[in-house]
């Protein structure tokens, strides 16, 4: 097979299947599998070209073979094989897990939720994969869209409302986003992300540039929301169908993060992390989200309103990370980024057993939960303790260099605010724990687990977050030249 | 000499294997109750089986993976951590034939999530005791509190449940500190592994290296309870007594003074201490605790809390000999983490019985219990008199040591608060012996059926004279404490 088209496979497996899956539509059974041949698919491509990109090499994949800077380039470097791996993998096992929840929650919608799922990710991998401006907000608006369907697709009404204000900002955006596209375009007159970063080595940062770089980044951070950019999320989390919500939480934000850091380095350049003041505005917007989102979360009754303040929190401690400019921060985010979206989709995915099964989303009825989903609640401790960042577990690794990454670049104050925001962390992840195991709810208790698909996949996730927590300084020294290579950072 | 070996890595792994197998077996009592057994039985042997080894001056090296450029995650078995590891591990096996006679005996719920809690704590606390670098102590730090706050907030009242916050908030506050301080650490030295002597040298000015001793002696200090950041450990006398006695009076409390005397050996070193000026910050603290602590237990008339003040002003005692930085204080500091661990546990056990016995918590309510519970209460009494440190009885010999400490360091003000100790030791144990053994006109019968409980206080309470008498014991106690203050202070 040529590797040069890796790339395109990645995407079409998702994207061709999702105009299959509507044939099938009154099957659902057969649309979970199809889905899921899809994502394995993008997996096995994904998986593939990490072992050809693994030794710093560059699949660059030209469509319809016109060459950059004319045509649309893509490309699949370590980090996008990382990243596609990361979703595509996730975005199985989510699936995976809610056959069940999506037949019980989506009967309302007579939309095909496969399609809009497979349309999703395969946008997904394309913004990991594209190496075009304009591209990227093709894909950006696709995922973008998908995921308002995905929000609205519930029998809960809320979703509806919550789905039409994500909407709204969602659009303001992209609008910022396709606004500052044009500013750049006009300024350098090319979209190819490595064509551009030239042009813009030697125009120097003119106003028009400034703008267009300004208005981009406001885009994505209001994509990913970055506090105080965040409004949409905790609804959208919230309110979305159960399976709707552990699949976007974990990785919509993460990939609008993965392409503000991949803008930054890659196209406008390191340097402007401290010559346009990005680096410090990032630390401000991250530690405002990490003390405000974990005091909101600290504050919620719903379970997965929790969670979604919880992300609010942990994508400004990324962001912060990003905005140190020392690369073991750098490094030690990228780790984050996997960490929290396995960490994440376990917590989501428990969030739907516990309501799919007992109907339970408030934390203080979590009590009634107790000795009644053994296994499930095991794989909740393990994704919390690691949240909280407990050795070994993934989530420790991370903020480790993270940590040792702002002590390097001589910011101990920031060093402080890592080890804050795990404190923050435990507060109300221990806030849950306390109401499962320790209020006296005395009963005869009957075992009832979650439907079997739900408790592999939150199980497999607990696993892997101690097999990860393994892995994680392994993955870093891999990492530390690969997924930013030396010429970039 | 370094040997690469399993053997640490086993030790951790065979109570968490427990701790599994436990979980899976809640069905069956007696099969769930044999792993422990069967756990802690093989964890000393495995831990024994390092003596010889260590003893000829070699050190046991498992390695984890490498962290960082010049930061391997490892365990290393030296002398001070096999002699910690063998209190601790030791101890389990007799607190293991106690928790079942407790928890059976009072028909507690939630037997197996305490069993499996227990397991893993001995997993972290070996752990601690065989860490080769901050990091993995740090790792097993966390672990350690983790694997307790299901015991501490066992009984599920609202104290209970507070105390478990309080717990928390605590040692996870003074693990984030803790923390910092090794990252700190590290990127003003690029490593992390424990050296006899201390790694620290001119690796900032003293000022910093002075703050960064206090913050982490904050990150250890927490677990033993040192003043002012004590308060979570009577409060948490909420728990199980059994709990208390091997968590509170040997595991948690031990590993943070056992990571104390780490601090100040292998990674300050007694020079830069003394250089800093910060033995004698360290040496005030502990002293205001030994005195401040003792004072307290004087007021205390629920038994359960007055040992956890006693405890508090015992754990002083080991922090303060090590404050002292001469070889006989560091020897008599781990001869008294050994030492204190056996009379405490005796003392705690006591309690325990004889709250499963009478249901009685308050000292004023203890009259003529000794006739009731005679063993039991000898028992204590050999536990209260060692503790004082009458000789002939293992105190004496820890606290012998850590006047000599006092002595060589010319600090009289120790030497005078050790001394002193002693008689606040005598005056809130023996009042509680005295009423013990008060007539009160009624006729007790002597009641000490069910072995699993009241044997274990008469096995330790022998251990503490055994190991005040017999040669032998305290030749090989003094073997390893000699072998890591010579490390330490070179000759």
């Amino acid at each position: 097979m040529n590797p040069n088209m890796i790339p395109a496979l990645i995407f079409l497996c998702p994207f061709m299947t999702a105009l299959m899956v509507p044939f099938f539509h009154t099957k659902r059974s057969v649309s979970q599998i199809l889905t899921l041949a899809a994502l394995a698919g993008s997996f096995f491509f994904s998986l593939k070209g990490l072992s050809i990109t693994g030794n710093g090499s560059v699949i660059h994949h030209y469509m319809g073979n016109w060459t950059p800077p004319y045509g649309i380039e893509w490309r699949l470097d370590t980090l996008s094989a990382f990243m596609s791996l990361l979703v595509s993998a996730l975005a199985f096992i989510v699936i995976f897990a809610t056959g069940v929840t999506v037949e019980k929650e989506c009967t309302n919608a007579k939309i095909p939720y496969y399609t809009i799922v497979l349309l999703h990710v395969a946008s997904l991998l394309g913004i990991i994969l594209t190496h075009d401006l304009f591209n990227l907000f093709v894909f950006l608006e696709v995922a973008s869209l998908t995921a308002y369907a995905l929000v609205a697709s519930g029998n809960d009404t809320r979703g509806n409302v919550a789905s039409f204000r994500y909407l709204l900002i969602g659009t303001a955006g992209a609008s910022f986003y396709l606004l500052g596209v044009g500013y750049l375009y006009a300024a350098t007159g090319t979209l190819n992300m490595t064509d551009m970063a030239l042009r813009l080595q030697e125009l120097g940062i003119s106003r028009t540039v400034f703008l267009g770089v300004t208005l981009i980044l406001i885009g994505l951070a209001i994509k990913m929301g970055l506090f105080p950019f965040h409004g949409w999320l905790p609804d959208a989390y919230t309110h979305a169908s159960d399976s709707a919500s552990a699949l976007i939480a974990p990785l919509m934000t993460k990939v609008m993060i993965y392409s503000f850091i991949r803008i930054v380095l890659w196209v406008i350049g390191r340097n402007t992390l401290t010559t346009l003041g990005i680096g410090p505005i990032l630390t401000v917007f991250g530690t405002l989200a990490i003390v405000a989102g974990s005091i909101m979360a600290f504050m919620q009754r719903r379970f997965k309103r929790l969670l979604a303040y919880s992300s609010i929190s942990h994508i400004g401690l990324i962001m912060l990370a990003f905005g140190l400019g020392n690369k073991t921060a750098l490094i030690g985010a990228f780790l984050h980024i996997l960490n929290h979206a396995c960490m994440k989709a376990a917590l989501f995915l428990v969030a739907a057993t516990a309501y799919h099964r007992h109907g339970i989303d408030d934390i203080f009825d979590f009590s009634k939960l107790r000795g009644k989903m053994p296994y499930t609640m095991a794989a909740f401790c393990v994704a919390a303790l690691s949240m909280v960042g407990i050795p070994p577990l993934a989530g420790f690794f991370g903020k480790w260099y993270i940590l040792v990454g702002s002590l390097q670049a001589g910011k101990p104050i920031f060093a402080v605010l890592v080890v804050l925001s795990s404190l923050l962390t435990a507060l109300y992840f221990f806030k849950v724990i306390e109401q499962t195991f320790f209020h006296r709810q005395k009963e005869n208790v009957t075992v009832q687990e979650g439907p079997l698909a739900l408790v592999i996949s939150t199980g497999s996730l607990a696993i892997g977050l101690l097999i990860l927590g393994y892995f994680a300084p392994a993955i870093f020294h891999w990492g530390f030249n690969l997924l930013v290579p030396a010429g970039v950072f | 000499m370094e040997i690469y070996s399993i053997r640490p890595i086993l030790a951790i792994l065979v109570s968490a294997i427990a701790a599994a197998l436990i979980l899976f077996t809640n069905k069956h009592k007696n099969l769930r109750e044999s792993w422990t057994l069967i756990a802690a039985t093989l964890k000393f042997l495995i831990v024994l089986s390092l003596f010889p080894l260590v003893t000829e001056g070699k050190v046991v090296v498992f390695k984890f993976f490498e962290l960082l450029p010049g930061v391997t995650c490892s365990l290393r078995v030296d002398a001070l951590g096999l002699y910690f590891a063998l209190v601790s591990s030791g101890l389990w096996i007799v607190t293991s034939i106690f928790s079942i006679g407790y928890m059976r005996g009072l028909q507690e719920h939630e037997q197996t999530r305490y069993f499996a809690s227990f397991a893993l704590s001995l997993s972290a606390t070996i752990g601690i005791a065989f860490a080769g670098d901050l990091l993995t102590m740090f790792a097993f730090y966390e672990l350690l509190t983790i694997a307790t706050y299901p015991l501490v907030a066992h009984k599920e009242t609202q104290e209970a449940i507070v105390a478990g916050r309080k717990y928390l908030v605590y040692c996870l506050g003074a693990a984030s500190v803790f923390l910092f301080c090794i990252a700190w650490t590290y990127s003003q030295t690029g490593t992390l592994t424990f050296q006899p002597g201390g790694f620290l040298e001119n690796a900032a000015d003293p000022k910093t290296l002075g703050l960064l001793f206090i913050l982490f002696i904050y990150g250890a200090g927490v677990k033993s309870a040192l003043f002012p950041v004590h308060a979570w450990l009577p409060t948490a006398m909420v728990a199980p007594t059994p709990v208390s006695a091997l968590l509170h009076a040997v595991a948690v409390v031990k590993a943070g003074v056992f990571g104390i005397l780490r601090i100040v050996g292998f990674v300050f070193g007694p020079d830069l201490i003394r250089d800093i000026g910060m033995g004698n910050v360290l040496a005030f603290l502990a002293g205001f605790t030994i005195l401040f602590a003792s004072m307290m237990a004087l007021a205390q008339d629920n038994l359960k809390r007055r040992l956890a003040y006693s405890t508090i002003s015992q754990l002083a005692y080991i922090v303060l000999g090590s404050a002292l930085l001469t070889p006989s204080g560091y020897v008599g500091s781990m001869l008294h983490l050994s030492n204190h661990a056996m009379m405490k546990i005796t003392l705690f056990f006591c309690a325990g019985v004889i709250y499963v016995k009478t249901h009685k918590e308050n000292i004023s309510e203890m009259r003529g219990i000794g006739y009731k519970l005679p063993w039991t209460m000898i028992a204590f009494t050999v536990g209260a008199i060692g503790l004082s440190g009458f000789p002939a009885f293992s105190g004496f010999i820890s606290k012998w040591y850590l006047c000599k400490g006092a002595i060589e360091a010319k600090l009289w003000g120790a030497l005078a608060i050790y001394l002193g100790g002693a008689l606040l030791n005598a005056a809130y144990l023996v009042p509680v012996v005295v009423t013990a053994f008060s007539r009160n006109g009624q006729n007790f019968k002597p009641d000490e059926s069910s072995w699993t409980l009241t044997k274990p206080p008469v096995i330790t309470a022998i251990l503490t004279i055994l190991f005040g008498l017999i040669p032998l014991l305290i030749g090989w106690q003094l073997e390893l404490a000699n072998m890591a203050a010579r490390g330490i202070f070179g000759g």
